[in-house]
This record gives structure tokens, sequence and C-alpha cells, in this order.
């Protein structure tokens, strides 16, 4: 496959991500970009695994903590604190997706949820003696400047987190494009025969499982960086809907849909909250009308349109998991 | 621990193990026959809840409040089962368990447009306590245990030997058989999902004198009531009984031990469990509609 | 043959599974109290065609048509409510009730209470009425689905695979069973068991890669061996 070919799509789309830059405020753009980090791992758990999780907030909080307790306790450095979180969504991840992963679908997403709400008592109450619980790990102002980007500085923030988007969606890309992404999808349509195939659909879906929510995990250090504190808060069951939403919003099982997603939900939120106190009744019905009506979403259903406007470059088709 | 902690320990876990029976039946009855995961099922919880509160405090009789909440809830899953489920049957589980979450988040969110976000408290019907082995029990709780054990005879005997309910157990096998047959299965589904909306108002309508009634109250429990299902095995009603009482008891001795770790006990009996058996104590093989 | 005595008109039909086509334009016709046999190799279609008929796949396209209405728009339970009756192959019968229970489920749906015309055609059946149907042998829950299916007098059974599986002997009661059946009621079975179809058949179908090969109507031309040839 052409390279320039196989890159134009990514290139494309952060282009417009950085030219998106020049006209949005930047907590808006990071709240993006962290945000469809955290979707990502959302979206390739229900469009390519076949996993519907409700439980995000569980990896993200793992992440997130992670982060805070090397940051609150240990040390002061960002990038290390970065590093704490994707270790430990590792771990849980590894932990946790032996059992998780044997489920059916409707026990996972259960199983996931009841996670979640786990997690946040723990942090919320359990453990308040090393979380704080409700007040949640401060650590801002502690926080030391890093060599080539400072991440304490949220413009430079932005650079690292848009690179770090770049490189994550090139992994995904690469992903779906490798024998690893086939067997997902043909592990998620007919496990039976991938199984009579040789291949072991415990384990590639226990890989995609860590991967996923590694991403997810990621995310949570991001924001707990980011944000300089974290708090029960990242965890909590209403939250459970957010990555969903999006997930579905943007386009299951595409590659470019948590970023679609993110945007067009963050930008509602950030508008429609100063207008309607009431968020969820949006989230809600929003979330219904577009399953009745399609369950594509935005990029979903935009992707195919622009393939067709596009086939005579013979543009790699962006196989989404959606029937 | 002295036996009067015990006792009262006991009955405390079985009236809440009695309100996790009324709220996973629903639940697992919609699994079993429609193979869709009810998450709406928490909303119509807390639309009783927030019925028996508003008729409460209107007519000044809370157990009046309790009816006007199941028959609300009911009204509301019909609707819901008219406007959403109906389109969507034969669609795969994460479809319809994402809609019937949406269902859920934006009706908490009507819920918060009409009543805020205040919580509500609920005067309890009866406040008089009775003797028991040297221990005061509330009457309250006795009485949600005997409604609990109600509903339980009631369901049974209306799956056991009524032909409706015949005819609903004959759908969780094969519902294509019964639709064969020439029995309108989608009516069956109807009077299903209005039973579950129904059950689980009931739940929270009699919860909620024990606990405040605010717009979360769904998402608290709903770990909870998971848990219950996964245990007991989605589909099986005697399964659900067995795991509400287990949880129940798990929750409420528990807390007399260590209370932190109460919250999170039946968790780790949910993960023991699922080791050794991943479709729940009771719960069968996923079958084809 | 008059349009009265025509119980069920199909033309045209095609049918798919999502993207994959079964059906390729498909045309039967049913008389009544006819014996119409659909024969062919395995994943020829017969089943789906059943299937179709019996409103539990809609087609992409074509007419069902029986006594002058139009099937293709109802739901499964309606056509089987107007008489059409569906038999799958799967021998499965409600494992968790008894016989009896069963057949309740049966005369509910069809408001037919007299279950002496099951028992004359399936004597068994009242020893086993209190035992649950998952404990039957594949060929007592054959014969429960079929009595199931004959309450409320059908005018049509559509019948897929009765014998597959079954010992000769249950194959020789059955084979009876249908032919006085065929006296009350149209029958559309689809078999692999060609002496069988062939005895009772007045008229057969061969189907192929979801197309009709064949139509054979002459009592002469149907023998297996006529049969043979188009599979």
């Amino acid at each position: 496959m052409n390279i320039l070919r196989w890159w134009w799509g990514l290139l494309l789309a952060f282009a417009l991500v950085a030219i998106g830059r020049a006209f949005l405020p930047l907590p808006f753009a990071n709240e993006v970009l962290i945000f469809s980090i955290y979707t990502m791992g959302c979206n390739y758990l229900l469009g390519r695994v076949g996993f519907i999780s409700f439980g995000q907030p569980a990896y993200l909080a793992t992440g997130a903590y992670g982060a805070g307790f090397y940051l609150f306790y240990f040390g002061n450095n960002p990038y290390l604190g970065l590093l704490m979180g994707i270790a430990a969504g590792i771990v849980v991840s590894l932990i946790i997706g032996p059992l998780f992963v044997r489920l059916r679908g409707d026990y996972f997403a259960l199983v996931n949820l009841a996670l979640a709400v786990i997690i946040f008592y723990l942090m919320q109450k359990v453990l308040a003696d090393i979380t704080h619980g409700d007040n949640g790990l401060w650590y801002l102002t502690s926080l030391t400047s890093t060599p080539i980007l400072d991440l304490t500085r949220p413009d430079q923030f932005f650079i690292f987190a848009f690179l770090v988007a770049f490189a994550l969606w090139a992994f995904y890309k690469y992903l779906d494009d490798s024998i690893f992404g086939a067997l997902c999808l043909a592990t998620k349509i007919n496990e039976d025969k991938v199984k009579f195939l040789g291949y072991s659909s415990f384990g590639i879906r226990l890989f995609a499982f860590v991967i996923a929510n590694t991403t997810t995990a990621f995310a949570g250090a991001m924001y707990a960086v980011y944000l300089g504190f974290v708090s029960p808060a990242i965890t909590g069951a209403e939250r459970a809907a957010d990555p969903v939403v999006v997930t579905i919003l943007g386009g299951v099982g595409t590659l470019y849909g948590p970023l679609v997603g993110s945007v067009v939900y963050t930008g509602m939120k950030d508008v429609l909250s100063k207008i309607i106190g009431n968020w969820e009744l949006v989230i809600g019905f929003l979330l219904v009308f577009i399953m009745l009506a399609g369950e594509k979403g935005i990029w979903g259903s935009l992707a195919p349109l622009l393939q067709k406007l596009f086939t005579r470059d013979g543009k790699a088709p962006d196989r989404g998991g959606s029937r | 621990m002295n036996t009067q902690l015990l006792i009262s320990g006991i009955i405390f876990g079985l009236s809440l193990g009695g309100i996790f029976f009324l709220m996973s039946i629903g639940l697992s009855l919609c699994f079993g026959l429609m193979r869709i995961i009810s998450l709406d099922q928490l909303l119509y919880y807390s639309v009783g809840a927030y019925l028996t509160y508003t008729i409460g405090l209107l007519v000044g009789d809370v157990w009046l409040g309790v009816i006007g909440g199941v028959v609300v809830a009911a009204i509301v899953s019909l609707l819901v089962e008219r406007v959403v489920f109906r389109r969507i049957y034969e669609r795969d589980l994460p479809f319809t368990m994402i809609t019937s979450f949406g269902v859920l988040v934006g009706g908490v969110g009507v819920i918060k447009y009409f009543w805020g976000l205040i919580p509500r408290p609920v005067p309890a019907p009866i406040a008089a306590q009775v003797d028991i082995i040297g221990t005061d029990i509330p009457v309250y709780r006795l009485v949600i245990i005997g409604v609990a054990v109600l509903v339980y005879l009631g369901i049974w005997l209306f799956l056991n030997r009524t032909i409706i309910g015949k005819a609903i157990r004959a759908g969780t096998e094969d519902c294509e058989h019964v639709e064969g047959l020439g029995i309108n299965v989608y009516r069956l589904f109807t009077i299903t999902f209005i039973i579950a909306g129904g059950l689980s108002g009931l739940a929270g309508g009699l919860y909620a004198p024990l606990i405040m009634v605010d717009p979360q109250m769904g998402l608290e429990v709903l770990a909870f009531i998971f848990m219950v299902v996964i245990i007991g095995g989605l589909g099986s009603i005697k399964g659900t009984l067995i795991s509400s009482l287990l949880v129940g008891q798990v929750v409420s001795l528990g807390s007399l031990i260590y209370a932190p770790l109460a919250q999170m006990a039946p968790f780790a009996v949910m993960l023991l469990i699922l080791l050794v058996k991943p479709t729940g104590l009771f719960g069968s093989a996923l079958q084809k509609r | 043959m008059s349009s009265r005595d025509e119980i069920l008109a199909v033309a045209g039909l095609n049918a798919a599974y999502g993207e994959s086509k079964v059906l390729f334009d498909v045309s039967v016709d049913v008389s009544r109290n006819q014996v119409v046999a659909c024969v062919g190799r395995n994943g020829a279609g017969k089943s789906t065609l059943l299937k179709t008929i019996a409103g539990f796949l809609k087609p992409t396209s074509g007419t069902i048509t029986s006594d002058g209405e139009n099937l293709v728009a109802k739901p499964a339970f309606a056509i089987a409510g107007m008489g059409i009756k569906y038999i799958p192959q799967d021998k499965k019968v409600f494992s968790d009730l008894t016989v009896r229970e069963n057949l309740e489920l049966g005369s509910y749906a069809s408001q037919d209470y007299d279950w002496v015309p099951v028992f004359d055609y399936f004597p068994k059946l009242k020893i086993l009425m209190d035992r649950k149907a998952g404990y039957l042998s594949g060929g007592e829950r054959q014969m429960l689905m079929i009595g199931r299916a004959i309450l409320g007098r059908p005018k049509m059974l559509l019948v897929d695979e009765p014998t597959e599986g079954l010992a000769p002997s249950i194959v020789m009661h059955l084979r009876d069973v249908f032919k006085e059946l065929a006296k009350k009621t149209a029958l559309v079975i689809v078999e692999q068991n060609l002496p069988l179809v062939c005895a009772i058949a007045d008229k057969i179908y061969a189907m192929r890669e979801g197309r009709i090969v064949a139509e054979l109507k002459e009592r002469a031309s149907i023998k297996p061996e006529m049969c043979e040839q188009y599979l």
C-alpha cells in the first residue's frame, strides 16, 4: 500500500484539528483531544470487538488516580505521572481482563458498570485516607515544568496532546489494517469460526481489552496532569454515558468517529448547558434518537458518502465495524 | 456481635433483598423473553419513588402514593415500549442496551426538570416497631419482606398457572415457535414490559421512605441490581430470588462486620461466582431467538 | 384448477438473508387438500421458502397470496391465525412445559380445545401428557409439534423435514398420518426422504440453488428416480 495513501487520512484529520485550534478556545481544544482519546477506547471495544462497556469511567479513574497518586505523593514530573497512569491501566486491565473477557456480551456490560461504581466507591470512601475522598488530590502547583514541552502550560500541553493523539490514531489505524484487526472483527462476528482457524478468541479479546482500556487509562492520566487534580467525580456512574454517547454519536467502529463525536459533543455541552440547565435530558433523548434513526452516527454516515466522492483516488476504505 | 444486632441485621438484609428482588425481576423477565437488557427499569424505579413522594404529599397517604407510583411507572414503561422498544426488538444486544441507557438518562433528566436536584424525604407509612426476640424491628421493613414474598408467589402463579404466563415461559425458550402457533408475541412483550415497569415502580415506592428520593437514586442501586442479576443468572426467576436474598444479606451483615467493605462485598461474591459459572448461578446459555 | 381450489399462490418470490440472496424468482401454487412436496439438496432454499411463506422472513420482492389475502405484509402469528401453520425442522418443543401445556398453548392460540383428533393421530401423546416435553424423544417431539399445529383445523401445514433423524417405524407412522391429514388439510412438505414423498405427494417441486428447476405434476412422473435427476 502506498505510504502516502495510508497516511493522508490521518494527516488531513489532524490538519483539520490544528486549524480548528486557531478558531477555538484552548480549553475547548484540550478537552476535545483528551475526551476523544477517552472515547477511542470505548469505540474500539464496541465497534471492533463487540463489547459494550458502560464502565469506561473505571479505567479512566485507574489512569487518573495512577497519575494522581504519583504526582501527589511521590514526584513532580508530569511525564512520569502519565507513565504511572498508563502503567496502572495496563496492570488493572491485565488483572481484570481474563475474567471479564470470558463473559457474554451482556454480562460484560453489566459487570463493567458495576466495576465503575465499585471504583468510585473505593476512591470516595474506602480509600479516603489516601485519596482524600470527594476533596480529591490537588497538586497543580507542585508540578514541575518539563523540558521540550512544558505540560504545565495549556498551550504546550495542547501540542503534546496533539502529537500523542496523532500517534495513537496512527497506532489504531495500523491495528485495524493488521491481521489482528481482522481477527478482532472476525471474532466479533463469528467467534467459533475464528477458533476453528486455530486462533484463541480469548487471547484476541484479551489483547484488545488491554489495549482499549490502557488507552482509556492514558486519557485519565492526561486529565490528571491537565487539570492538576483528581477526584472521584471522574468516575461517577452518570459519566458512564459520556463515552458511549460520543462513540455512537461519532460512529461506532469508525476511526475518526471519536474525534468527530468529541467535537460535537463537547461543543453541544458547552453551548447547551448554558441554555438548558438539564443536560441529561438532551443526552438521553439524543442517544435514543440516534439509535432509532440508524445508529451510524455522524462520521459513520458521512464516511461512506465521502468515500463515494473520493473513490477515484482509490482511498483505502475505512471499514467500519458496523453492520 | 450480639443477638439483637444480628437479628436486626438479618431483617434489614431481607428487606433489602426484597427491594432488590422487585427490581431485578423486571430485568430478568425482560431479558428472558425479549433478550433485551432493560436498563430503563431503573427509571421506572425512580418514577415510582417520586410519584410516591408527590402523591403522598398531596393526598396525605403514602400507601396511595405507592399505588400511584406503581400505576404511573407502568404507564411510562408502556409508553417507552410502544415508542422505543417495539421498533428495535430484532436488533442485537448492545444496540438495545445503549438505547435503554439513553431512555434511563433522558428520563432522569425529565425527573430533574420537574422535581429539581434536592433530595425529597418520604415519611414511612408505618412508624411502629415490633419486638422480635428482644429486638425492635420496624414493622415497615417486615411489610416490605411480605410484599416481596407475595410478589414472588404472584409471579410464580402467573408463570405456572395462567396460559399467558405459560406462553411467556415458552417464549423464553423460543419466541419463533410461540409465534408459529399463532400467538401474538408482541402482546406478550408488552405485558412483560409493563409488569417489569410496575414492579420496578413498586420497588421505588416501597423503598422511598427508607432513603432519600433524589434524581440519582436509580444510578445508586444500579450496581447492586446488576450484581443480583448476574449472580442469579439472567432470565431465571428462582435465581433472581436467591441472589437478591444473598446480596441483601451480604450487604447488611457485611456492614455490621466492617462497614466500608460491605458495599463492595457483593462485587467480590459476583466475581467469584463468575469465575466458576460465567452465566451466573442459574443462568442459561444464550439462545438465539 | 379453479381459483377457488387454490389456497396458496406464490409468484416471483425473491428473498435474502442480509446481503446473501437465497431465493430467486420462485413461484409455486397449492390447491385445497393437495400434498405438495419440495425436494432438493441441502442449501437449495427449501426451508427458506417455507419460512418466507410462514412470515418469518420478509421477501425482497414477489407476492404470496392465500384465499385472496396478501401474506407478505402480515406478521407470522397472523399468518398462523389464518390457518397456515409452520412446523420447523428443529424438532423443538417447549421443554420446560409438559406435553399437556404444549397442547394448551396450541389450543389457546387457535381457540380449538378439541384434542380428540390429535390423540387419534398420535395415541402415544395421551400417555405422555404430564411429562415435561424436554424429556421426549425425537419422534415424540415431532408428534407433539404436528399435534399442536393441527389444532384449529388449519387449511395448510408447512412441514420442514419431518422425518429427519427418526426411526423407520415412526417414519411410516408419519406417512400414514400425513395421508389422513391430506384429506382435510393441504400439506407443503420439505423432505429428503424421496420414497416417502413420492408415496404421498400429488405434486413435487424440485429446487436447486434457490430456484425451482422442475415441477412434477403427473402421477406417473412422481418417482424417486425422476426426482433424483434434479438434485
